[in-house]
């Protein structure tokens, strides 16, 4: 009943109003700096290319020595993905801990006065920062610079997903062990407890089962990224995949891109069942496994993690040649090249980037409007148990409700990186060719997560348009959009923050914006401009990421967004929101 | 005959197994008829209910509007029967994050094809708007026609609902249990309302629990028990007699259901 005041409403209203003004405006001008040029996907020259591409592709190549090379890699790959979330773990753990605002803050719990404590506020402040940075700057970037810095191979893609990853799982451990309930590291900080105790035994056993899942959740997006880390340098499937699109040899390309999209699949379904298992453990009340099935699990998770370290050339190989190394590399960034000459030629490489999102976001947020709805099962299937409702579903709509969800997986298996090498073959270099990669991976993750927001829409309101005659698409249009809204809002956003990422860094594959530049850069030994460079796309991010968060907080204040995607969704889809959130380094 | 029923059974999948949650109902319901169904929980009203709407199809037996077979229809064909039949549920089941005059603007979505329906959320038809602000000037919300689903009171979000019935200027409302949801003070209003809705030639289908209101008000009372008519009345033929048998004790005391039933017959009888 707390409607607000008129006055306040109308402030409202002109707000949102300007918002969504500026937000047009905004999509408006990247679709044309993008240069999207429809023409150009149709265009004779285009389309034979893609055909030759095409064709090309057929048969896949399943010659014994290749599936040897490709068996390498994807073990290359695993190996890459564990051994960086394992290091990212390591990183995090401290970090995190460190980060936590209620265990740091001046006058925290169990803390003590002087100068102790301004001490470690300042380093809580840095841990923050570190924090930050480590999770702005996008992991391929990361994977470049330690290419730089430690050579080629999986030795530069551990590295780079261990702190690119370390950035969010520190964020999000921080975030688990500040919201937990309080009141019984008060009881042991009144009896004398000091800060280590209250860690130890008040917020981690209460945060651990989140601390688990989000470790096991960077898991799978650790060995989605690594897949493509490869384009620049740092080993696994994606180095191969790069090879062989360079050599123009489309039947192994057909055979990467096979074993590429199964990894990813396979990937989500291992995280989704394990997912499941925690929650039914949890939910009876026991640890799962025996303590003969635990000594069990942490075996297998010794060795594979020994072998992950051993496959991403982490271990014996660690000369102290390496950390000279890095250091050496780190000390040429500085002092970043800050000439107004170098500045000004980097407006439009900027402005690009910030078109490729823009534009690449609105693609894929059209196409996974269009799509999400048939993806949904609500709005697709009959509803189960209730046999001989009029116009249930016939086969046909199985079908398409069937062949959408798969064309989505395999929208959102292939990554935006992998789409960048597909489009240019369509569209040619240039930004569109970023803009669309980024648009058909958004419309796979953004058509599934959408048809999951409206799967959990409550039915009632469907009901009702159902009863006074409303096609299933009307129905579609006014009861489960509106209903799902807030998710679909925050989803959209999400992506944005995620596509700006990687706008940065399309350009390494040719897709226009800064990521050009900035290859080029590497390529010549520019380490002051690529310092420069970084430095921008950090500060590119750090103002998107609060743009979008202003934005998310005006659209849906805060507490009413929790409480109205707890009542919508519950907490499932809460966390899911997390994982999105946690997924874009 | 707006709905006319032969011999329908509905089988509905239970938690043990397959019920008939209607067994054997046959039933004439003329143009302009106020008809009420009194039963306990259990008896099949719902299910009948989603029978007359055509939202859930009957397992033997023949449902007819306006001489319609409703099961021979297309889906083209049962939209255009759906949107003749008005319908007010259970709960008010707004859009929440919509508007009291979008929600309402909803009666609409029968008439609608995809196109217009984008049309409509930038910006209603001029008759559409029309039709809202009079049913919301009838339901006495026009005040509050720009607050959302959500900001709303339970009866207020009732009165948008009837509102909604209401901008879809259907030939028959139905109505499933409306008062459930809210408190005894407003019921009187509402009903009135409701009984507005059905004032202008409309036939008028309720299910209730409210016997007393419903002997007052509707002249013609069907009395549902186990799937099957038990007496099909004019209100003033109907004896306590009838109304113990339609509520037997054993129904007022399984846990579940409100015990206010077996009160109401009971103040009924007295």
């Amino acid at each position: 009943m707390s409607s607000p005041a008129p006055a306040e409403a109308r402030g409202l209203r002109v707000r949102s109003a300007v918002q969504l003004l500026l937000l047009g405006a905004f999509l408006a001008w990247s679709v044309s700096a993008a240069e999207i040029s429809p023409g150009s996907l149709v265009d004779a020259r285009a389309l034979d290319g893609l055909g030759r591409m095409v064709r090309g592709m057929f048969p896949p190549d399943l010659s014994p020595g290749f599936l040897a090379v490709v068996a390498g890699a994807v073990a290359r790959t695993l190996a890459i993905g564990i051994a960086g979330t394992v290091l990212a773990i390591l990183l995090a753990v401290p970090l995190g801990i460190l980060a936590t605002p209620t265990l740091f803050r001046p006058g925290a719990l169990g803390g003590r006065d002087g100068a102790f404590a301004a001490v470690l506020f300042a380093a809580h402040l840095a841990a923050r920062g570190t924090l930050r940075v480590f999770r702005a700057v996008p992991d391929l970037l990361w994977a470049l610079l330690f290419v730089v810095a430690v050579g080629l191979g999986p030795r530069a893609g551990a590295l780079a997903l261990g702190v690119s990853y370390a950035g969010v799982l520190g964020r999000v451990y921080a975030d688990l062990l500040e919201e937990v309930d309080p009141s019984a590291a008060e009881v042991l900080a009144a009896s004398g407890g000091r800060r280590e105790t209250l860690v130890l035994f008040a917020l981690i056993p209460q945060a651990l089962p989140g601390l688990v899942s989000y470790s096991l959740y960077s898991l799978e997006c650790a060995i989605r990224s690594a897949s493509v880390l490869g384009f620049v340098g740092a080993g696994g499937i994606g180095q191969e995949l790069q090879l062989s699109m360079r050599l123009f040899e489309y039947r192994q390309v057909s055979t990467l891109l096979l074993a590429l999209l199964g990894l990813m699949l396979a990937g989500e379904a291992v995280s989704r069942l394990l997912r499941r298992a925690m929650q039914t453990a949890r939910e009876r009340g026991s640890a799962g496994a025996g303590p003969r099935g635990r000594r069990l699990l942490a075996a297998v998770a010794v060795v594979s993690v020994g072998l992950s370290f051993q496959g991403a050339e982490l271990l014996g190989g660690a000369d102290d040649g390496l950390l000279r190394r890095m250091g050496r590399f780190a000390a040429q960034l500085f002092p970043p090249d800050l000439s107004p000459a170098f500045l000004a030629s980097l407006r439009t490489p900027v402005l690009q980037t910030l078109a490729v999102a823009g534009a690449g976001t609105l693609l894929g947020v059209g196409l996974a409007a269009v799509l999400g709805p048939f993806a949904s099962g609500r709005l697709m299937l009959p509803v189960p148990g209730e046999p001989g409702r009029p116009g249930a579903a016939g086969p046909l709509r199985r079908l398409l409700h069937a062949a959408v969800r798969s064309a989505l997986a395999v929208l959102r298996g292939i990554p935006e990186m992998l789409w960048v090498l597909l489009c240019i073959v369509a569209v040619g270099f240039g930004p569109f060719a970023g803009a669309l990669a980024l648009g058909l991976h958004t419309a796979g993750v953004l058509g599934k997560l959408w048809a999951e927001a409206l799967d959990e829409v409550p039915p009632g309101p469907l009901e009702v348009l159902e009863a006074a005659g409303a096609t299933r698409a009307v129905r579609t249009l006014w009861a489960a959009w509106p209903q799902a809204r807030t998710l679909v809002a925050s989803y959209g956003l999400l992506r944005w923050e995620f596509n700006l990422r990687a706008s940065a860094l399309v350009g390494f594959l040719g897709g226009g914006g800064l990521g050009l530049q900035l290859y080029n850069a590497v390529q010549l030994a520019f380490y002051e401009r690529v310092a420069t460079m970084v430095l921008l796309i950090f500060a590119l991010v750090v103002v998107s990421d609060a743009l979008s968060d202003g934005l998310r907080r005006s659209w849906l204040a805060p507490t009413a967004l929790r409480r109205e995607v707890r009542r919508a969704v519950g907490p499932r889809v809460v966390l899911e929101a997390r994982r999105l959130l946690a997924r874009a380094p | 005959m707006t709905f006319s029923l032969h011999g329908v059974r509905r089988r509905l999948e239970g938690r043990a197994g397959p019920v008939d949650a209607l067994a054997d109902v046959s039933l004439e319901v003329a143009p302009g008829e106020r008809l009420v169904v009194l039963g306990p929980s259990g008896a099949g009203k719902t299910t009948l209910f989603g029978v007359l709407n055509t939202t859930l199809l009957a397992t033997e037996g023949t449902v007819r509007f306006e001489e319609r077979d409703v099961s021979r229809l297309t889906r083209r064909g049962l939209r255009a029967v759906r949107r003749r039949i008005g319908t007010v549920f259970q709960q008010p089941r707004l859009v929440p994050s919509l508007t009291a005059r979008q929600n309402a603007l909803l009666g609409r979505v029968g008439h609608w094809s995809f196109a217009e329906a984008m049309r409509a959320w930038v910006r209603p038809s001029p008759e559409d708007a029309a039709r809202v602000d009079a049913a919301l000037e009838a339901v006495g919300l026009h005040h509050r026609a720009g607050a959302r689903g959500d900001e709303l009171s339970g009866g207020e979000q009732q009165r948008v609902a009837i509102a909604r019935v209401l901008v879809q200027e259907p030939t028959a409302v139905l109505a499933d249990e409306p008062f459930s949801s809210l408190d005894p003070t407003l019921r009187d209003s509402m009903g009135e309302l409701l009984l507005g809705v059905a004032a202008r030639g409309r036939t008028l289908v309720a299910v209730m629990h409210d016997v007393d209101f419903a002997l007052r008000h509707f002249p013609r009372v069907v009395g549902l028990g186990a799937g099957r008519v038990l007496f099909d009345a004019p209100a003033e033929k109907v004896t306590p007699a009838m109304l113990a048998e339609l509520y037997p004790r054993a129904s007022a005391e399984r846990p579940g259901t409100p015990g206010k039933e077996r009160a109401d017959v009971l103040a009924c009888a007295r």
